[in-house]
């Protein structure tokens, strides 16, 4: 097997991060379950229960309401001026996070802003958060910062994210240096296929199904089929045909889905008046079945640093005499010893 | 200035009494309304219930099953930054790991620290036996940060170099260190990965005598051509020149540097070039190793801080390397000299560094299990990973913090 092949195998893109596509269909449904269940219980056992019960959201509504999120992400993200491998590294973070999360759970009009500041963070660009919440309406810093942990949980720790755009100028490389094909030619697939890119991959499941390169063939393949078969006849000269008929075959899967969701759809989107009354109802039936408890990120991260604060323990004794005597095991003391005497550092600090 | 730190007491608060009672008891004082109005639609919002929230959603599940794995023990470790704990797998209490919990950074207000993100970046995705290996990452139920990462019990290197009285090593045991750091920096490399940090106190020991490359606090990925990088990175003892000079685009050979001075270091058990500011670190290299000029390094004086004083010295020649490295023989001298070629560009790579004849030559590197050690290797394991990474701790005299300024893009 290529090395190339086995090491992309040890990243955390193909350990955690890649599915069948039945095996993905499971997990949303799973996590729509756990939230409707999750939901239920809590809206029952209210004091004043709920009845009767809202509708919940289907898996396949809460991934129509993912897509429509995603644009808007998509949409919001050129005005924080964020390169393109950022975009799509929010993009990415956002899909991964709401298949183990429900969108019934935590608010995705919020946790897009989250996904584009954690985003950055993971691609090295540390930009402030306040420079981010300025970008939306009623935003503050801290409702961003509240769904950082929760996004970083939902994304099991996964920080990097293999896009297929370097990938793409290496294949333009690649072309021009076979020289079988005229400049203007390959600069129009190039073009094309970076928008496809920029959107198509991002937008559907092809991150969780295919390979950074498969995904960028497929792109190049909707743009200009014959420059991959170029590619594939070269990679694949003396090793039969067999091998390469099998990696043609992933590719056209591959552009079948991206050819769902064209580029030309980010403009179309927001003007089609089907989608648009598709989506203000799906929103609508959201409010109504979301979880009451976490709609609120900030008040809910408090909540939860609050839960953390070690409870003090139920004392024996009076509290006078511990605090004259210590408790007996020594805990106590050490521990002031240690707040006074930072490690190994003279207890009257350093000189002056 | 000594300043003396302000001590909250947060744990003095009176506790909430709300968390105290049942998470769904408490709901409903604020919906009681008795203006007639019936509320049905919808329940009040219960934040400390749902932080309480027994039944979990997949991703709360899967971080259960992570956490589950392990069984944290002893503290190793206390310090700012993290704790450091002596855990076991649960499946096989024989096999031990290190569970660095890294705190909440009250000072920091921009989220997760920059240094941990960076770290569990990037050891997530390097796989490699001179690498120090992640397990597992998991969240506790107060949102602090585990990281489950390889024991390695037997201390730095960092240690065996300074106690020149009882640890005694020569030629084939540094031939078989710095085979070791090669290829943990190639791998690195390979993986598009720069380290930025590479010093003898980042490089743990394993119980096998096997060397690991740790501490990926200040690493990132290979910049593109158009994106700029900070020149603050790297411990100043171990910089290279063009990040003294201010360099935003660099390679893979800031690294190399670092190694070649590790290199030294073993040699002559003494760091080789430790200057006390970056100024002097600058003359340093300039008397150690030569002045860069516009002849031994083209643009050299178009880069941001490039400056120079007194008198200009030539590039040191052959003889003087053996006259100081000379236990190493010819062909490591040879090797050593290429990894301090002031031009970047012209500095040999961690390819061509495993490909060098002298790993060929006599004597032949020393087998792991015969490498020297160092009992006391616990306590150190704990010292070396509470550090926050990237960041030197000032008791090891002299090696002042780099502070980045992570507020500032990139």
């Amino acid at each position: 097997m290529a090395t190339e092949d086995a090491r992309y195998k040890q990243s955390s893109q193909y350990r955690l991060w890649s599915f069948t596509p039945s095996h993905l269909a499971t997990l949303r449904e799973k996590t729509n379950t756990l939230a409707r269940t999750h939901i239920s219980n809590r809206l029952r056992a209210s004091d004043s229960p709920v009845d009767p019960l809202p509708n919940f959201l289907t898996p396949d509504e809460e991934y129509t309401i993912l897509n429509h999120f995603t644009l808007e992400l998509l949409r919001a993200a050129p005005y924080c001026q964020l390169p393109t491998d950022i975009q799509a590294t929010a993009a990415i973070f956002l899909r991964r996070f709401y298949l183990t999360n429900s969108v019934m759970t935590y608010p995705p009009q919020e946790l897009i802003k989250t996904c584009i500041f954690f985003g950055c963070k993971a691609e090295g660009y540390f930009i402030r958060v306040q420079k981010i919440a300025d970008t939306f309406p009623n935003t503050t810093g801290e409702m961003i910062l509240a769904a950082e942990y929760v996004l970083c949980q939902g994304i099991r720790f996964a920080f990097d994210v293999r896009h297929p755009f370097r990938a793409l100028e290496g294949t333009v490389m690649e072309l021009r240096r076979l020289g079988d094909f005229d400049d203007d030619r390959i600069n129009h697939a190039h073009k094309r296929t970076r928008d496809i890119l920029k959107f198509s991959p991002l937008v559907t499941d092809a991150y969780f199904h295919y390979t950074p390169s498969q995904i960028m063939y497929a792109a190049l393949a909707m743009a200009d089929e014959e420059l991959v078969q170029r590619m594939l006849r070269e990679a694949f000269a003396g090793q039969g045909e067999e091998a390469k008929a099998k990696v043609w075959g992933v590719i056209q899967n591959c552009k079948e889905m991206l050819e769902k969701e064209p580029p030309e759809k980010m403009a179309s989107y927001w003007t089609d008046p089907e989608s648009t009354k598709a989506i203000k109802a799906l929103r609508r039936k959201l409010i109504k079945c979301r979880d009451p408890d976490r709609a609120d990120l900030v008040a809910l991260q408090k909540a939860r640093r609050e839960e953390a604060v070690p409870k003090p323990k139920p004392k024996v004794g009076s509290d006078a005499d511990e605090k004259v005597f210590g408790n007996g095991t020594g805990e106590g003391r050490d521990a002031k010893r240690r707040k006074v005497v930072p490690e190994g550092g003279d207890p009257f600090g350093p000189p002056l | 200035m000594a300043v003396s730190p302000v001590v909250v007491h947060s744990t003095d608060a009176p506790p909430n009494p709300r968390s105290l009672s049942s998470p769904l008891k408490t709901v409903t004082s604020a919906q009681a309304s008795s203006n007639g109005t019936p509320v049905v639609s919808t329940a009040a919002p219960n934040v400390v219930a749902a932080a309480q929230a027994t039944s979990l959603d997949l991703a709360e599940q899967l971080n259960e099953e992570e956490k589950r794995k392990y069984v944290k023990g002893k503290k190793l470790g206390e310090g700012t930054y993290a704790n450091v704990y002596l855990g076991f797998l649960k499946s096989d209490p024989t096999k031990l790991v290190a569970i660095k919990k890294i705190k909440i950074q009250k000072e920091y207000t921009e989220g997760m620290a920059p240094d941990a993100v960076r770290e569990i970046k990037h050891l997530q995705e390097l796989s490699h036996p001179n690498i120090i290996t992640l397990h597992s990452v998991f969240s506790s139920k107060n949102q602090n940060l585990n990281l489950v990462l390889e024991y390695l019990p037997l201390g730095d290197l960092e240690m065996l170099i300074r106690d020149v009285d009882r640890v005694r090593y020569g030629a084939a045991d540094i031939k078989a260190w710095m085979g070791m750091l090669t290829r943990a920096v190639w791998f690195c490399h390979e993986n598009f990965v720069l380290h930025r940090d590479i010093k003898p106190n980042n490089l743990l020991i394993a119980a096998d005598g096997e060397v690991k490359l740790a501490d990926f606090g200040l690493a990132r990925s290979f910049s593109d051509p158009y994106k700029l990088m900070t020149a603050n990175v790297i411990t100043r003892w171990y910089r290279p020149p063009e990040l003294l000079y201010g360099a935003k685009h660099y390679s893979g050979a800031v690294d190399i540097w670092s190694v070649g001075l590790v290199f030294a270091e073993l040699i002559i058990r003494t760091p080789y070039i430790a200057g006390d500011t970056e100024m002097r670190q600058i003359s340093l290299i300039c008397t150690a190793i030569g002045t860069p000029t516009e002849e031994n390094w083209p643009g050299v004086t178009k880069l941001p801080a490039y400056t120079t004083e007194g008198e200009i010295h030539p590039v040191r020649g052959r003889e003087y390397y053996m006259s100081f490295f000379g236990t190493v023989g010819t062909e490591g001298v040879d090797l050593l000299m290429k990894t301090l070629i002031l031009d970047p560009k012209k500095r040999i790579t961690a390819l061509g560094m495993l490909k060098h004849e002298w790993w060929n030559k006599d004597p032949k590197p020393t087998r792991k299990q015969d490498l020297p050690k160092k009992s006391g290797g616990q306590e150190k394991i704990g010292a070396d990973l509470k550090r926050r990474p990237g960041v030197i701790d000032d008791d090891k005299t002299a090696k002042v913090a780099r502070k980045l300024d992570f507020g500032a893009a990139k």
